[in-house]
Formats: C-alpha cells, sequence, structure tokens
C-alpha cells in the first residue's frame, strides 16, 4: 500500500510542485499590492472555487486514467483489499493538493503575519486547511465522478455545491467541510470496487450514495425551475420584469419611490388625519431608512461579505484600523509605509468590543475623520484625536444595532426589533451616552423587512414598513405594510395596514418545497449546519396553503406507487425493495429518479431465453 | 471462510450466461479446465473471451450462473487468492512514470511468493534496465517485463489475454520462449488466450474454442485438427444444397470444382459426394490454422461433439 | 558413450499435419537415411523443444510415440537413444500402414494425371534414399 502511495505521488510530483509555485506566484503577487487577509467574501469565493476545481480536474484526470477497463483490472487484480488501494492513490491526490494549494497560503500568511503590520487572526491562520479540505472536496468528487456509475456519479457535486451555499461561520466551517470530506470519501470507497457499473454493494454504501443523488436529483428539479425562470423572463412576462408589475402586488410595492409607498399605505388608512397626512407626504420629503449591518457579525467568523466590515481608514491620520478577532480591538497601520500605528479599542484603557465591530459611516457634525463604529447592540464614536471608541447609544441587551440613518437634527437608530429616534445634535457634542426619546417596534420580522421610511411630523414621525423581502419564497410572510405614527410623548398609534397580493402561485412560491418535503428539510439542515441564527435575518413565515400540502402529499404517494413496478423490473433482494419504495414514499420524486438511475433495469432477453427450451 | 481442497480443475463454469441488453456474451457456458498445461482459449472477436475472464476475475458479475476460478466462486476473490492468479493482458498495464526497478520493488513487497529467480530468467530474456522509465519500453519489452513480473509472483494461474498482440516477430518469439521455459511457468496453468494460430500450435497442450459464448471445443490441437478435412469433388453443375451436407464448415467452388471443408467426416463422406454426382473426389487434412478458421467461419452453430 | 547429436530437422506452423507428427516424421526419416546412427543421443524434451520454440509437451508426445514404434529407447536416468533396428511392427499392422500409405499416394498422384509408370520411377528414386540404410 505504500508503494502504491509513493508511486503515485510520483506520478503528480511535478504537477504539484509546478501548481504549488504558480499559486505561490500569484497570492505573492497579489499579497504585494493588497491585504490578502481582508478581502471581500467574493475574492476567498474565487479561490475557493479555483482550488476545487483543481482538486475536481486531479481527481477526474487521476481516475479517468484508471478507470478504462484493463487499466481498473491491473490496479484492483493484486493481493491488497480494495480498500487499502483506494486510501494508497486519494491519500497521495490529498497530500498533492496540500502542497499545490495549502502550502502556498500557509507561507503567504507567514509572510503577513512576520513581515508585514497586517493583521493575521486565528481565523487566517485557518485558511489553508480550508483550501485543503475545499480541494479535497472537490478532487473526491472528481474521483467519484469517474468511479460511479455513469448515470449518476455527477450527483458528488452536490457536496461542492453545499460547501458554496453553507451558511456554518467560523472554524465550524472547517467541520463542515471535513463531513463533506468523509462523506464524499465513504461515496468514493463504495465506488472502489472491481466492477464499475455495478450499483453500491452493501446498504451502507447505497444509503451513502444514494442521498447525495437524490439531494443531486432534487438540485437539478431546482435548477431546471430557474432555467424556466430564465425563459420566463426572456418572455417578459415575469413579474418581476414587466413594464408595468401586477397591481396591488408586492413587486409593485417594492417598485416605488418611497413617497410612493407612503401614499400608498395612507391610502389604506382609515384614520381621521390621513387626508392631512397624504397632503404632507406630497409636500414634504420622505426619508428612507437605511441600514449598515445585514448580517451579524459572528466572532472568529473566516470571511465577511464585504471588506469595509474589517477595516476602515482614518483619511485625516492616513491610518487603516483593521478588526481583529482574535484581540477583538482595531489594529492600525499607516497608509503611507505600512507601519504599525497602534490599537483601538473601548475608551481610554483600549478594551475589547464586546462584539465584532465595525464602521458605520460619519455623523453630520463630527470632526473630519471621525466616524462611528458599531458592535452587537453598541454605536460608538470614533474619535482619531484620541485613537479611542466612545460608546455613544447602547441598545437593550440582546437586541443587534444594524444601522444609524440621520434625519433632520435626529439620529434614527435600527434594531433587530425596533426603531430609536434620539437627538443628533447630542450626538456629536458631549461624552454621555445617549438617551432615546422614542421608541418604535417593528411590527414583523427584520428578515421579512425590506423597506422603512418616514416623514417628520409636528408631532412625532410617521412610518411606513414595507415586508416583502421573501414574499417570492416559501420563507417571507404574506407580504404586508405597515404604517405607524409615533408621537413626540413616544406613543405608538396604527394607522394603516396594507395586505399586498402575491404575484406569485403557491406552486411557484413552495418550488422548493412540494418537489420532496424531506429533502427541502434536508437541505434546510445542511445550509444551516453550524450556522448561528442571526435575529437580522429571521423571519416569520405564512401558513403553508393546503393546496400545496395537498400536491405534495399526492406527489409522494405517486412516487411510492410507481415504486412498485419500477422496483420489481430490478435486481433487488426484498427487503431492499421494500426500503426502496418506502424511500420513494418519503422523500417523494428524487428517490424514483435514484431509484432509476441507480439500477439498471433487468434486460429484455430473459424471456426468450425461457422460450428457448420450450421451442427446441 | 472454509477452505476448499486443491481442485482439479483450475476453471469451472456451470450454466454461466452474460447479458449485455439483448445481446448473450455468455450463453450457459459450462466450462472446465484441468489445473496444469497451457490451455489456449480461442474464439471470434466477441465470442465472449473478454467477459469470460472478466467474469473469472470478480470484475463483472455473471447473469446467471456460477463461475469459480481456483475452487473459488470468482465474485468472492479475496486479495489472497488474488494473490494467486497471475493476469496479463494485450496492453501490458504498467505504470508509466516508475522506473523498472521501482515497480520491481512494489511487486516484490505486494506478493508474499515473490520469486526473484524466476524474474531474472524472464526478465534476461530482454534488454531491460532496472533505471530505465517504465514509458521508455518499446512494446516488446514492456511486455517481458510485464510477464516477468507476473511469472514472478509465483501464481497457480496464470492467464494471458492476446500477451502478443503487436509485438514483432523477434519480440514475440523472445515472449514464448520465456513463457515456455521459464520454470516458473512449469509450475501454474496457464490459459493463452490469442488470434494466432502459429502461437497456439506452438504452445497449446489444450484447444479451447469459444463461440457465440458457447463452448465449442475442448480437446488437443492436433486431435480438432484431425477432425476436420479438405474434400475436392468435381461436380458436373450445382453441388447438393450447402444444407444437406454433413458437417459442413465452408463450401467453396473454384475453377469448377467444389471444395468442402467438413467437421467430422470420415470415408462415408465421399460416398455422400458421389451419390451427389461427384467424378471424382480426394479429401486432405488441414492445418490448425485452417481447421479453427473454417470451423469459427461456418455459417450456423454446430452442437459441441460431446 | 554417445554424445547429443544435433538434429536438425524443422517443423512449420500452418502445416496440415500437427507438429508432433512432423518431428516423429522428421526423426524417422533421419534414422531411416542413417542421418541418425543407432546408439546416437537425441536432444533432451526440453532442448528440441526450446530449438522449435514449441511446447515441450509436443515434444514428450513425438519421443513418446517414436519410442512405442521401437526407433528409440529409453535409458534410465540418461536420455533417448536411437534403437537397434528390429521389426518394429506386426505383419499385419505393416500391411495395413503400407495399405493406407500406396491408398493415399495413389489419391494424390492419381489427380496428377501423371502416366503409371512414370510415377513409379519418381516412387523408386524416392524409396532409393533409404537404400544405403538398408544395405548398412
Amino acid at each position: 500500500m505504500r508503494d502504491l502511495f509513493k508511486a503515485e505521488l510520483l506520478r503528480f510530483r511535478g504537477w504539484a510542485i509546478a501548481g504549488a509555485a504558480l499559486h505561490l506566484l500569484v497570492l505573492g503577487f497579489l499579497a504585494r499590492v493588497v491585504d490578502l487577509a481582508q478581502q471581500p467574501l467574493l475574492v476567498y469565493r474565487v479561490f475557493g472555487g479555483v482550488y476545487a476545481l483543481a482538486g475536481l480536474l486531479l481527481g477526474l484526470y487521476q481516475m479517468g486514467s484508471y478507470r478504462r477497463p484493463n487499466v481498473w483490472l491491473n490496479l484492483l487484480h493484486r493481493p491488497l483489499p480494495d480498500w487499502r488501494i483506494a486510501a494508497a492513490l486519494l491519500g497521495a491526490g490529498i497530500l498533492l493538493l496540500a502542497v499545490a494549494a495549502a502550502l502556498p497560503v500557509l507561507l503567504i500568511a507567514g509572510y503577513q503575519a512576520g513581515m508585514t503590520a497586517r493583521v493575521v487572526d486565528l481565523r487566517h491562520w485557518l485558511f489553508p486547511l480550508a483550501a485543503l479540505l475545499i480541494a479535497a472536496c472537490g478532487y473526491l468528487a472528481g474521483a467519484f465522478c469517474m468511479l460511479g456509475g455513469r448515470r449518476y456519479s455527477a450527483c458528488a457535486l452536490v457536496f461542492l455545491a453545499l460547501l458554496a451555499v453553507s451558511q456554518a461561520t467560523g472554524p465550524r466551517v472547517l467541520l463542515l467541510q471535513a463531513i463533506a470530506l468523509l462523506w464524499l470519501a465513504a461515496m468514493v470507497l463504495a465506488a472502489f470496487k472491481p466492477d464499475l457499473s455495478a450499483p453500491p454493494r452493501s446498504p451502507a454504501a447505497t444509503a451513502v450514495t444514494a442521498l447525495p443523488l437524490q439531494m443531486g436529483v432534487y438540485s437539478l428539479m431546482l435548477l431546471l425551475g430557474f432555467g424556466m425562470e430564465m425563459l420566463w423572463i426572456m418572455q417578459g412576462t415575469h413579474p418581476n420584469n414587466t413594464g408595468v408589475p401586477p397591481p396591488g402586488g408586492h413587486n409593485e410595492t417594492e417598485r416605488m419611490t418611497p413617497q410612493q409607498r407612503m401614499l400608498a399605505g395612507l391610502a389604506a388608512s382609515r384614520a381621521p388625519q390621513a387626508p392631512l397626512w397624504r397632503e404632507q407626504v406630497a409636500l414634504s420629503e420622505v426619508q428612507p431608512i437605511g441600514v449598515q449591518v445585514v448580517a451579524t457579525p459572528v466572532r472568529n467568523e473566516l470571511t465577511h461579505a464585504a471588506a469595509e466590515q474589517t477595516e476602515f481608514d482614518d483619511d485625516e491620520r492616513r491610518v487603516r484600523w483593521v478588526f481583529s478577532h482574535d484581540r477583538m480591538r482595531f489594529e492600525g497601520y499607516r497608509l503611507t509605509d505600512g507601519r504599525r500605528a497602534g490599537e483601538l479599542g473601548v475608551g481610554g484603557g483600549d478594551a475589547p468590543f464586546p462584539a465584532p465591530a465595525q464602521a458605520a459611516g460619519g455623523l453630520p457634525g463630527l470632526p473630519k475623520g471621525d466616524g462611528t463604529l458599531v458592535a452587537g447592540n453598541v454605536l460608538y464614536r470614533y474619535d482619531g484625536a484620541a485613537g479611542q471608541a466612545l460608546p455613544r447609544i447602547v441598545l437593550p441587551a440582546g437586541e443587534i444595532l444594524a444601522g444609524v440613518t440621520p434625519v433632520g437634527e435626529s439620529l434614527v437608530v435600527t434594531s433587530d426589533r425596533a426603531l430609536y429616534f434620539f437627538d443628533g445634535r447630542d450626538a456629536a457634542t458631549g461624552d454621555a451616552l445617549l438617551r432615546p426619546r422614542q421608541r418604535l417596534p417593528i411590527p414583523g420580522r427584520s428578515g421579512d423587512l425590506r423597506s422603512v421610511e418616514l416623514i417628520e411630523l409636528v408631532d412625532g414621525y410617521l412610518v411606513s414598513f414595507s415586508f416583502t423581502s421573501y414574499a417570492h419564497e416559501l420563507t417571507g410572510a404574506t407580504p404586508y405594510q405597515n404604517v405607524l405614527w409615533v408621537d413626540d410623548g413616544g406613543r405608538v398609534t396604527p394607522v394603516a395596514h396594507r395586505a399586498m397580493a402575491y404575484d406569485y402561485s403557491a406552486p411557484y412560491r413552495y418550488k422548493a418545497w412540494w418537489p420532496s418535503p424531506a429533502l427541502y428539510a434536508l437541505r434546510v439542515g445542511a445550509i444551516g449546519l453550524f450556522a448561528p441564527a442571526d435575529p437580522l435575518q429571521a423571519t416569520a413565515p405564512a401558513p403553508m396553503p393546503r393546496g400545496i400540502q395537498v400536491f405534495a402529499g399526492a406527489l409522494m404517494l405517486l412516487s411510492l406507487l410507481a415504486a412498485i413496478p419500477m422496483s420489481l423490473r430490478r435486481a433487488l433482494s426484498t427487503p431492499a425493495r421494500m426500503a426502496w419504495v418506502l424511500a420513494c414514499g418519503v422523500i417523494g420524486l428524487p428517490a424514483l429518479a435514484s431509484l432509476w438511475l441507480l439500477y439498471p433495469a433487468r434486460g429484455q432477453a430473459e424471456p426468450q431465453r425461457q422460450l428457448q427450451p420450450a421451442a427446441a | 471462510m472454509t477452505d476448499t481442497t486443491p481442485s482439479e480443475y483450475v476453471v469451472e463454469t456451470e450454466a454461466l450466461c452474460k447479458r449485455y441488453g439483448a445481446k448473450l456474451a455468455l450463453d450457459q457456458l459450462d466450462l472446465r479446465i484441468a489445473s496444469s498445461r497451457i490451455h489456449a482459449i480461442v474464439g471470434a472477436n466477441g465470442a465472449g473471451k473478454s467477459t469470460l475472464f472478466r467474469i473469472l476475475l470478480g470484475f463483472l458479475p455473471p447473469s446467471s450462473g456460477q463461475a469459480r476460478i481456483l475452487g473459488r466462486d470468482s465474485q468472492q476473490l479475496t486479495p489472497t487468492d488474488r494473490g494467486r492468479i497471475g493476469f496479463v493482458n494485450e496492453e501490458h498495464t504498467l505504470p508509466n512514470w516508475m522506473r523498472v526497478s521501482a515497480v520491481t520493488a512494489m511487486q516484490r513487497r505486494h506478493y508474499p511468493r515473490w520469486n526473484q529467480r524466476a524474474f531474472d530468467e524472464v526478465i534476461g530474456h530482454y534488454h531491460v534496465l532496472p533505471e530505465q522509465k517504465v514509458g521508455q519500453l518499446s512494446r516488446g519489452e514492456r511486455a517481458g517485463f510485464n510477464l516477468a513480473l507476473t511469472l514472478a509472483q509465483g501464481p497457480e494461474l496464470l492467464v494471458l489475454d492476446e500477451p502478443t498482440l503487436g509485438l514483432d516477430v523477434v519480440a514475440k518469439r523472445a515472449f514464448l520462449e520465456s513463457l515456455l521455459y521459464s520454470n516458473a511457468a512449469g509450475q501454474c496453468t496457464v490459459i493463452y488466450c490469442s488470434h494466432q494460430m502459429e502461437e497456439v500450435e506452438r504452445v497449446a497442450d489444450n484447444l479451447i474454442i469459444l463461440e457465440r459464448g458457447r463452448l465449442a471445443n475442448m480437446s488437443a490441437p492436433d486431435d480438432f485438427c484431425a477432425r476436420v478435412t479438405h474434400w475436392v469433388a468435381d461436380i458436373p453443375f450445382a453441388g447438393p444444397p450447402p444444407a444437406s451436407v454433413p458437417g459442413l464448415l465452408q463450401a467453396q467452388r473454384i475453377d469448377g470444382l467444389h471444395h468442402y471443408l467438413v467437421l467430422d467426416q470420415d470415408e462415408d463422406f465421399a460416398a455422400f459426394l458421389r451419390a451427389s454426382g461427384a467424378r471424382s473426389v480426394q479429401s486432405m487434412p488441414v492445418s490448425l490454422d485452417r481447421a479453427v478458421n473454417g470451423f469459427l467461419a461456418k455459417n450456423h452453430a454446430m452442437p459441441a461433439a460431446a | 558413450m554417445a554424445r547429443t547429436q544435433a538434429l536438425l530437422i524443422q517443423i512449420a506452423t500452418g502445416d496440415p499435419r500437427p507438429i508432433s507428427k512432423q518431428i516423429v516424421d522428421g526423426v524417422r526419416m533421419k534414422i531411416a537415411t542413417g542421418e541418425l546412427a543407432v546408439g546416437a543421443q537425441l536432444p533432451s524434451v526440453r532442448g528440441l523443444a526450446q530449438q522449435l520454440t514449441i511446447n515441450p509437451n509436443t515434444v514428450a508426445k513425438a519421443y513418446a510415440e517414436l519410442t512405442g514404434e521401437g526407433w528409440l529407447e529409453a535409458r534410465q536416468g540418461l536420455g533417448l537413444y536411437v534403437a537397434t533396428p528390429r521389426q518394429r511392427l506386426s505383419n499385419a499392422e505393416r500391411d495395413r500402414r503400407l495399405d493406407d500409405a500406396v491408398q493415399s499416394f495413389v489419391h494424390e498422384v492419381a489427380a496428377l494425371d501423371y502416366p503409371p509408370d512414370r510415377a513409379l520411377t519418381r516412387l523408386e528414386r524416392a524409396l532409393r534414399v533409404l537404400a544405403p540404410k538398408k544395405t548398412a
């Protein structure tokens, strides 16, 4: 076994070294130009994609060269168990990928940590491991694509898709990648048998192969739906791109200007002041309220959606502040010469931030170079002259401060649960914590909330909330708009509730669910595995229409019934047949498709053979 | 696991069938190959030879029936069983990127019964240097190296699937010599599959002919040769209808004379030809090449002589 | 003690006669012409097989036939030697074989359409080659 391992290393040694050299060259070049540790998620995705692709190509090439009948026979016909042969080849492949994919990343991380003032946290030291895991997953997927049955082997790619869409954060991402790797390894081992065209042998091997296959079929069904949607869009009748949106629907509301939206909300109001407010809306400016934090930052998360989430520049002092998850403080270096420029924490003692902090833009009235920082439920003022972050606004514990918007002389602070109104003049001056004048609870879930706009009234604010973010799919609330009036005393009065129509039919909205409720649940579980629940992304799903449930049930029953004759035409043992029929009932059409793909139907030649003796 | 007693047969199949879709590659094949000596398997392309080997080595499942190799169910071969069976195919698949010495070292460690003397004996027929890369070997050297590796494994059964395909005359001769006169080869049963009748004639003790997935002949090559005779008859006008000619393998009319290649016919056939209006009748024996070709080319299947 | 004598025979694949028959014929002819003297040692089975690149079993078979017919004799542990001439076959068998030979000769020659005396002349000349051995 060790000989096979060494032989395989020898085979691709040149390629691995060349790959590593090229990789190091690219990373080295980029590291001179930018800080590779603080790139937006997209950059890391591109690198991850390249690693997965490199692994995939290696797997395809290596196993492609072995799968030819004569070569395969020569490889496996030796006094070694199949799994040890597989372990030797795969182990060599993974070691080669470690050299080509992980080692250069490690070297560059070492360079950045040792030779620059850039921040290199624990999370960055995990990058080489992540690179290796991703490349190895691609490699095993490629190996399975070659060794598995032609009809279904592409299903291994669902694990690469999982790596791409998983919401796991921090070091637990590596755990998810390791699980994908182990599962793929199990799939390859199950396929690593003398007869490559045969379906998996043991029940365990069948389960290990069938589940990703069913997921693959399910994904393909979704992809097919997506393709049809593209055609729909090209045709020009898709609600998202019709010239005039369907009246009364959520699309129409989303396409309105803030002013139109406010008016539409007021139109549904029966409050006595409504006509007056409508006039006021027409005359005054309607202020949209935005957020700076879309997803709650988590300590030690490997990547961030945007670089702005990890660093900001003090242009006045030419210092770049980069947030270090290890120190929970910002670390500065001078933009001019790249030398260290100290540390930025909370208060005079530079205490660590309670949660990962990010810049939230400037505020009117602040000195040049200063701005605001957000960490958890606290808004800080960055005081460039003192090199400190001073807490200015503290929301109740447990709430997430998502954004701050200046409105006139006020500050509107958005959290995952409420809007807070502060006096903006106090924010720029003084050191004391600000006290909110009013608190307006959000009449819905933060994830559903698509837009907030307000106008200032003589006595308070008129605020419109539109909850349409996920109205096109099953996770979202039934679309609606609420208009609330919060007066100077902080009293909240509902002004209007406008229910919107769906622009999409129920089968469209539930298209991820009805093909297979079980696999939908599995998908949600897999994507959310090791991912913390994000209050900013929480939604209040609308109850499922009965028709959809009946439809899904009918499909499951149909696939159960279809599985009976289909399983009879395949060479299966009775327990296996029953298990398959049951699986088709529970999982639905994807299971039926996987049964069809995994097992070729028995040949038609059999009846003829039985006739021959009688004719002779 | 029960250890079977050394079987009298290295290969045993019972009603072995292999179906690809509607096509039968092996059709109720009952084959018993006795241990020791050299058995040649001959058949037209598509006669099921490769399928048979793949089933015997456990790389294909039979559609029905049984296949045993060295007394073991071919679908349940253990690594130890595999160590007892040597296999050489026509491609001589070897890791091209490795040096000869490295491949040898690897095989030596894999096979507990490695016989270095056998290896040296066979490799001596070729100009193969240990430090050469396998990919740089010529086709003939590659074949010889592969044979040396396989014989040194000390196999009880050696299966050779068209090992001399594409070799030049010299390399072919060297290959046959190293196979025939190696001591290691003398200790194992050899199954030799080839299209080259010349080789079969030289090496085979036993001739197995497969035809459309069935066993068509199993006998010494000489005995098979003796079963086929060539008759020339001068029959004016048309000869007897082919369907009525007993044991007909091939009928040709050349320059007005009727040539018949027939199976299992004695002097009665002369009487038959005379009765069919022949003015003169001659018969002669045929070479193995001609006999096998005629046998394989015949229009319709003949029942195998019991 | 006789040394192993080279056995210069040719075999041809693709010949109607099986290889073992070709060896039998070849050795018989060598003995009949005196090229192989009585008491001469024949090559070993393996040696002849290697010389001709054929399966040793084929040589063994031919030797067995020659020994059975009395052309060769085995000396325990030493090898095979050309035997002293003796009546190798029963009279009846000799007659039958001669009949067979004549029959097949006539069959062959008949188709050649030579006048019988010409064929006989040729046959006589061929047979005379064997004469030296007979007179020796």
